[in-house]
C-alpha cells in the first residue's frame, strides 16, 4: 500500500461539503472527542487549554493521539477526516499563534527545508536534534507543559538519553532545570502579542490581488489572484490565478483556500498540470499577502511569493530581472498595482518599447543610457522612488546558489516513499566598482536563469564511490536534481543505497567569461515520518 | 590511536577527522531541517559530514536503529509507537518495499 502524503490542511480544501466551521462545532467536537482522557478545568480542557499552536500543530497534536493513543473521531455526520478538519479549524482559531509570533520561523510552515537553522545550542541540541527547532519556536506552553514535553520525550523515546548529545551530558537534569526554563520564558502560553491579536480586526482576503514569484520549471510570473468567500463556510475561499510568465506565456489556475488564525493562509490550486499549495500569512491590514508557493507532491520545491491588494494605488511589488546588461538592450518585467508605461520612470534606463502595459503588469524593453557600465537604477511609479531597484552590469562576477545545501532523497523503485527531488538557483553578483568580492558596493544581480548545471563528487570519496553516476540526474538546463531509486544496489560497492554527497556547479559563460558557482546537494536515505511540520 | 592503524576506510575516517573543517561540518548539521543531528550513526549523514560512513545499505542494519528509536522524526520506532511497523518485512534488505509511512495517517482522501 502506498501511503498518502497529502497533509489534512490541504486535503480538507478539496472536500465540498457544506459544513459550517464555527466555534460551537467546535467546541461541541472537543468536548466529544476529547473529554475521554482531557478532563475539564477552569481554563477548559486539561493540556489542551495550556497550549497555543499552527494548525499543523495542532493536526501533528491530534494525529499523535489517534496514533499512540487511539482516539477515534466521531461526530453524526462527519468522516474521521472532516472531524479532524474541524477540530484543527477550532483550535487553530482560538489557540493559535499571533502573526508575531511566528516571525523568523515561517519558513517551517512554509514547508521550506532546504535550509539550516539558526537557535541557542541548548535548544538546537535539546529540542532540535531529531526535528527541526522550529517546530518547538512555533508552540507556547505553560512551564508545566514544558516540563511535561521533556517527560513525553524521554517516556516515549528512552535512547534520548543515550545516543550523540545525550550521552555525554546529564541529559534530563539539563532537559528539566536549563531547557525547560528557556521554553517557558522564550515561548510562554500567554502573552500581550496574542491578546492584542484576539482583539484586533482580522484581515479580509476576499478580492484581487496582485501576486509576483517564480514557479520552478515554469517561470517568474505576475499574475492576478481572484478570492472569494464560500457561502456559508467562514473562512473558506474559491481562488482563480490569471497571469503571464515573464516570456509571455499564460498562467492560469484555480482552487480553494482556508484561513486559520484570522491570517495564516492556506491553499491548493491547479495550475495546468501541476498541484500547487500556498502557505501564505496576510498582512495585518489585509493589504499584503505573502509566503511561499510550492508543489504539493515535492514540497522542497517552490518559491516565495509576494502579493499586494490589486486597489493598492499605484504600487510596485517587484522587478525581473532585477539586472540588465550596460551594452545590449533587455526586457523586464515590473509588477504592481495601478502601473502603466507612462507613470513608471527610472533614472538613466531608456524605453525602447512597450510590450506590456496592464495595471499589474507592464513589460519594457530598455536600454542602459546611463553611460556608466555599473549601477544601481531607481525605480519610479509617479516620480516618486520606490524601494525597488536594477542594476545595470557589464559582468557577473560570482554566482551563489540557493539552496546554499539542497538534500534530495532517494525514494520509489517499488517501496512506498516517492524520491524528494531538488531545484537549484544561481544569484548573480557583481563585485562592485572596487572589484574585490565581499565588500559594501557589491551589487546583487538577481537570479541568472541561463546557467549550466552539473553535480560533481563532493571529495574524494564521493569520486570513489562514482556517487554522481548512483545518486541521481541534475538537468544541466533547470537546475533540478532528480535523485535515484531506493534499496540496496548490488551495482554498488556492499550494495548501498544510491546515496551521494555532492556539490552542485552553476556555469555562466558571458562573452567568453566563464563564472561558477558552488553549493551543496546531499542525495541521502528516504523517511517514513512526514508531518507537515519538520 | 597511537598504536592502532586504520585498515579500511571507515577506520581511516575516523583516524583522521580531527581537523576544523571536519568538525565544522558536523556542527552545521546539527541545525539542517530535517535532517537529523544524530550522527553515531547518522541517517541523512554521518558525523564527518558524508554518506559514506552511514550503513551500507541502510537496510543492513535498518531495525537496529529503528527500534531504540534512534532517529524518531524520520524512521518509525519500533520500540514503543510503531511496534507493528516491520511486521511485512521480516528481512529489511529483501522486504523494504513494504515498510510503509508513517505519517499523514489518513487513507481516505478525497
Amino acid at each position: 500500500m502506498i501511503a498518502k502524503y497529502l497533509s489534512l490542511i490541504v486535503v480538507s480544501l478539496m472536500c465540498n461539503s457544506a459544513l459550517a466551521l464555527n466555534a460551537s462545532l467546535g467546541e461541541e467536537l472537543l468536548q466529544e472527542n476529547c473529554r475521554g482522557c482531557h478532563t475539564p478545568i477552569e481554563q477548559g480542557l486539561s493540556r489542551i487549554s495550556q497550549q497555543r499552536k499552527t494548525a499543523e500543530g495542532w493536526e501533528m497534536t491530534i494525529n499523535r493521539m489517534r496514533t499512540m493513543h487511539g482516539l477515534q473521531l466521531r461526530h453524526e455526520g462527519m468522516t474521521e477526516v472532516e472531524v479532524l478538519g474541524a477540530l484543527v479549524k477550532h483550535l487553530a482559531d482560538s489557540q493559535g499563534l499571533a502573526p508575531s509570533e511566528t516571525e523568523g520561523v515561517r519558513y517551517l510552515l512554509e514547508r521550506d527545508g532546504n535550509r539550516t537553522e539558526s537557535f541557542e545550542p541548548l535548544i538546537a541540541e535539546t529540542c532540535g536534534r531529531c526535528h527541526s527547532s522550529a517546530r518547538v519556536a512555533l508552540q507556547r506552553r505553560t512551564p508545566d507543559e514544558w516540563d511535561r514535553t521533556v517527560d513525553f520525550h524521554l517516556g516515549q523515546w528512552p535512547s534520548t538519553e543515550y545516543s550523540l548529545y545525550g550521552r555525554d551530558r546529564p541529559w534530563l537534569k539539563i532537559a528539566r532545570e536549563q531547557a525547560v526554563p528557556m521554553l517557558a520564558e522564550q515561548y510562554p502560553l500567554e502573552s500581550s502579542a496574542w491578546e492584542a491579536w484576539q482583539e484586533a480586526d482580522k484581515p479580509v482576503p476576499t478580492g484581487t490581488w496582485v501576486l509576483a514569484g517564480h514557479i520552478p520549471g515554469e517561470g517568474e510570473f505576475s499574475a492576478l489572484m481572484t478570492v472569494t468567500a464560500e457561502p456559508d463556510q467562514p473562512d473558506r475561499y474559491r481562488i482563480a490565478l490569471e497571469g503571464n510568465y515573464a516570456d509571455g506565456s499564460e498562467l492560469r489556475g484555480s482552487g480553494a483556500s482556508i484561513v486559520y488564525t484570522g491570517y495564516e493562509w492556506r491553499a491548493g490550486l491547479s495550475l495546468g498540470d501541476l498541484e500547487l499549495s500556498q502557505a501564505f500569512a496576510l498582512s495585518a491590514d489585509g493589504r499584503a499577502i505573502s509566503g511561499r508557493m510550492y508543489q504539493r507532491d515535492q514540497e522542497q520545491i517552490g518559491a516565495p511569493i509576494v502579493g499586494i491588494r490589486s486597489e493598492t494605488g499605484s504600487r510596485l511589488l517587484s522587478v525581473y530581472p532585477k539586472s540588465v546588461a550596460a551594452d545590449q538592450e533587455s526586457v523586464i518585467t515590473l509588477t504592481g498595482s495601478g502601473l502603466s508605461a507612462d507613470n513608471v520612470s527610472f533614472d538613466d534606463l531608456e524605453v525602447v518599447e512597450v510590450l506590456s502595459d496592464v495595471p499589474h503588469r507592464v513589460q519594457l524593453r530598455v536600454r542602459n543610457a546611463s553611460g556608466k557600465k555599473l549601477a544601481l537604477q531607481n525605480i519610479y511609479v509617479n516620480n516618486e522612488q520606490t524601494d525597488v531597484n536594477v542594476a545595470v552590469y557589464q559582468h557577473v562576477d560570482d554566482l551563489q546558489i540557493e539552496p546554499a545545501y539542497g538534500v534530495a532523497r532517494i525514494g520509489g523503485n517499488g517501496g512506498g516513499a516517492p524520491k524528494l527531488e531538488a531545484v537549484f538557483r544561481a544569484r548573480g553578483i557583481s563585485w562592485g566598482s572596487d572589484g574585490v568580492a565581499g565588500t559594501e558596493d557589491d551589487i546583487d544581480l538577481g537570479y541568472i536563469d541561463d546557467v549550466t548545471w552539473q553535480a560533481v563528487p563532493r571529495d574524494e570519496t564521493a569520486k570513489h564511490d562514482n556517487d554522481v553516476a548512483f545518486a541521481g540526474d541534475m538537468d544541466a538546463r533547470t537546475g533540478r536534481f532528480v535523485p535515484a531509486g531506493a534499496g540496496p544496489n548490488p551495482a554498488r560497492a556492499r550494495s548501498t543505497n544510491n546515496a551521494g554527497n555532492l556539490n552542485v556547479v552553476a556555469t555562466y559563460q558571458q562573452e567568453g567569461r566563464v563564472v561558477e558557482g558552488t553549493g551543496r546537494l546531499l542525495v541521502t536515505d528516504q523517511r517514513w515520518v512526514h508531518p507537515p511540520l519538520k | 590511536m597511537k598504536h592502532l592503524k586504520p585498515l579500511n576506510q571507515k577506520a581511516r575516517q575516523l583516524d583522521g577527522s580531527t581537523t576544523t573543517a571536519e568538525v565544522d561540518e558536523v556542527v552545521a548539521m546539527q541545525t539542517v531541517v530535517q535532517c537529523t543531528a544524530t550522527t553515531d550513526p547518522g541517517w541523512e549523514i554521518d558525523m564527518f559530514g558524508s554518506v559514506s560512513g552511514l550503513c551500507q545499505p541502510m537496510e543492513s542494519d535498518l531495525y537496529g536503529c529503528s527500534d531504540p528509536c534512534w532517529w524518531p522524526a524520520q524512521v518509525p520506532d519500533t520500540m514503543n509507537t510503531y511496534p507493528n511497523w516491520t511486521d511485512n518485512a521480516p528481512s529489511a534488505a529483501k522486504d523494504w518495499r513494504n515498510l510503509e509511512s508513517i505519517y499523514p495517517t489518513d487513507d481516505s482522501k478525497s
